[in-house]
């Protein structure tokens, strides 16, 4: 906590507040845009910060980070389609509200409740990740291999609808990540071509896999049409949504201790914290009949819990490299592009950038709250945006991001492959997330693997260097119940299918 | 199922051809982590093959979750999937790529803004709409030129002309 009271001014720089609050503006203008995905709008923002000094960079993409999940809210309540899967919780009474005149209404409502959830969320946050950060720095080189493993199994679980397609995406990413020189002997592998001769980086790898397969279903989408309720702004709204919001201290209580508490387990995600909170608050309240129907108080704990997960998601990400969602996964790829390497080295040896970063997302906090309450009045303006548009500036920014980094037009055309390739493999139900960790943590899996082993060769050998240990037994554990978790819940699916059809 | 069975089959071949590959590698132990994921990938596909072929929904009976998936949006689509607009866009972005690098970022990636707008909006195209995607196009990449080029001075193609 000293630490982070020593280092907060940094993120108080005049150039740091500003892009703090452009971030803020930013990431709740794109996630209030259906189409864009938060974790597009952040894997597009990645390359932009590589210019930039890497405590700004980083305050960037964790005020966009925070400002899209809130701004997913807003198209959730006005147009029924959540900008992010987070916000999914939030259109079950938002939508309704709005349907009754009552957008306004629900926005303030959103913004409130997210702050304080948000700010529960960081508190929890701060308090939990340096001392997480002390119990990751015994880990060894077997542990760090077990670790990276574990974030493809959760991440597998997580984004797809099916483990085995999961597994295959993370392996598949991990065989990417192999392309190119190899690290240890300098030896060429997978080098089919001269574009693939440095091998794929990060970057056109988030970009491709994260925005080219958006621009194409966009381009699928054009002709939807989209039915968009009246906003009607009220005077005097603001006061008494902020009093009513002072009166749902069940409603915010438990979205903020379920967001925080799923937030932690990694892979949970925003979209679980919301829909449980909601679930929570239903069984609580006294007229459970009004939920689905525009109850404010389903809005309040939907969007509390989804921010309270924010700062939580992020504790096993900077403590652990594992990411708790498919956007901590691309926040990832920009801390590793600042050479920032997630674990303890994170808060012994950058602990300056770090606290910074932790701070900033404080601000961040507060600064969404105050501009969203401030544009919601214009919100529904974003959402008057054309598809096309999208489509062209979305195609024009992954081109110009792609190339900024390394001025490589190979770059470019490895970004397009793979998003192309992503596509592609979307309509076959694999998902660009488990994809992306494999790229992003097969450097750290292939480095410990090759030591562990060297270890291991001259000592007790690899079956017992990498399968013993209580650590190694407990993350390995992990690992298993991840995947057999989804398993479990891909059998109930089967079985309540079946049952419906007989 | 046939496209569980079309995409399982696909990936096996890909592994097996990947694992041959191995053994061009000038160094064995460079192949070591590579081969232990395709390793991982063959029994992965073979799972899903498996899955295919043993749990496929077969008259009646319900599939994995992901097939469920894979066939509701199948049948959503089918009502409408504009291969031909699909076609077009990628064509015009491989277009784009070509010229980048002899036009320049920005005039080529004003070319390219002007000409997908007016692919995709070609259905209610009129003179004020096709003036206004122009200027749309051109304040665009106008912000990109003075946000990035004067300010942040970021390399990008410079081609024939900036």
């Amino acid at each position: 906590m000293a630490e982070f009271f020593e280092y907060l001014p940094l993120a108080l720089t005049f150039t740091n507040l500003l892009t703090l609050i452009l971030g803020v503006i930013g990431g709740l203008i794109l996630g209030a845009t259906p189409g864009l995905s938060p974790t597009m709008a952040v894997a597009l923002l990645v390359p932009f910060t590589f210019h930039m000094d890497p405590t700004t960079g980083l305050i960037l993409l964790g005020a966009v980070y925070t400002a899209t999940v809130a701004g997913g809210a807003i198209s959730a309540i006005l147009i029924n389609i959540p900008g992010a899967p987070a916000n999914i919780a939030t259109l079950l009474d938002g939508h309704p509200m709005a349907q009754q005149g009552r957008s306004q209404t629900a926005l303030y409502t959103c913004f409130i409740s997210s702050l304080v959830g948000g700010l529960f969320g960081m508190l929890i946050m701060i308090l939990f990740t340096p001392p997480l950060a002390r119990i990751a720095l015994k880990f060894g080189p077997s542990e760090m291999f077990w670790i990276a493993i574990f974030g493809i199994t959760v991440m597998a679980g997580l984004s797809s609808g099916s483990i085995t397609k999961g597994l295959i995406g993370g392996m598949f990413g991990l065989l990417i990540s192999t392309i190119g020189y190899s690290p240890l002997l300098g030896v060429p592998r997978f080098v089919f071509h001269d574009v693939l001769t440095g091998g794929v980086a990060i970057v056109p790898a988030l970009i491709g896999l994260f925005a080219i397969p958006q621009v194409f279903s966009l381009v699928e989408k054009l002709d939807m049409h989209i039915e968009r309720p009246e906003y009607k702004p009220e005077k005097g709204v603001l006061l008494r949504t902020f009093v009513d919001n002072l009166k749902m201290v069940k409603a915010l209580g438990i979205g903020s201790v379920v967001g925080s508490i799923i937030g932690i387990i990694p892979g949970a995600g925003g979209q679980v914290a919301g829909l449980i909170a909601y679930d929570q608050i239903r069984k609580f309240s006294k007229k459970p009949e009004s939920f689905g129907t525009g109850n404010p108080e389903g809005v309040a704990a939907a969007e509390s819990a989804n921010n309270a997960m924010v700062g939580p998601s992020l504790i096993p990400l900077l403590t652990l490299s594992i990411p708790g969602s498919p956007t901590a996964a691309v926040l990832l790829g920009g801390l590793l592009i600042h050479g920032l390497f997630p674990g303890p080295d994170l808060f012994l040896n950058n602990a300056p950038v770090t606290y910074a970063f932790i701070g900033s997302l404080v601000l961040a906090q507060l600064a969404m709250c105050i501009f969203g309450l401030a544009m919601s009045r214009y919100s529904y303006m974003v959402m008057s945006v054309p598809n096309l548009f999208m489509i062209a500036a979305v195609t024009v920014l992954a081109v110009y991001g792609t190339y900024s980094v390394q001025n490589s037009f190979d770059d470019v055309i490895v970004m397009f492959c793979l998003g192309s390739l992503m596509y592609i493999g979307n309509k076959f139900g694999f998902s660009a997330a488990p994809v992306v960790l494999g790229i992003i943590l097969g450097p750290i899996a292939e480095d410990n693997f090759l030591k562990g082993k060297l270890i291991a060769d001259t000592d007790v050998g690899a079956f017992s260097y990498f399968f013993n240990g209580p650590m190694n037994i407990i993350i390995i554990l992990l690992c298993a119940a991840s995947i057999g978790y989804s398993i479990y819940g891909e059998i109930k699916a089967f079985k309540k299918a079946k049952e419906q059809t007989t | 199922m046939r496209k569980e069975l079309i995409i399982s089959l696909v990936l096996l071949a890909g592994t097996i051809s990947l694992y041959l590959s191995l053994s061009l590698m000038e160094d064995p132990r460079a192949a070591t982590f590579p081969k232990v994921i395709i390793l991982i990938m063959g029994v992965l596909s073979m799972t899903l093959l498996f899955q295919s072929v043993i749990t496929g929904p077969k008259k009646g009976r319900p599939g994995l979750q992901s097939d469920r998936v894979s066939a509701e949006k199948a049948s959503a689509s089918k009502i409408y999937f504009p291969y031909g607009i699909l076609v077009g866009c990628f064509i015009l972005i491989v277009i784009y790529f070509a010229v980048m690098e002899w036009l320049g970022f920005y005039v080529s990636a004003f070319l390219f803004f002007v000409a997908v707008t007016f692919l995709l909006g070609r259905k209610d195209l009129s003179v004020r709409k096709g003036g206004m995607r122009v200027g749309i196009a051109l304040i665009f990449t106008t912000i990109l030129f003075v946000l990035f080029n004067k300010l942040l001075v970021v390399q990008t193609p410079k081609g024939l002309f900036f």
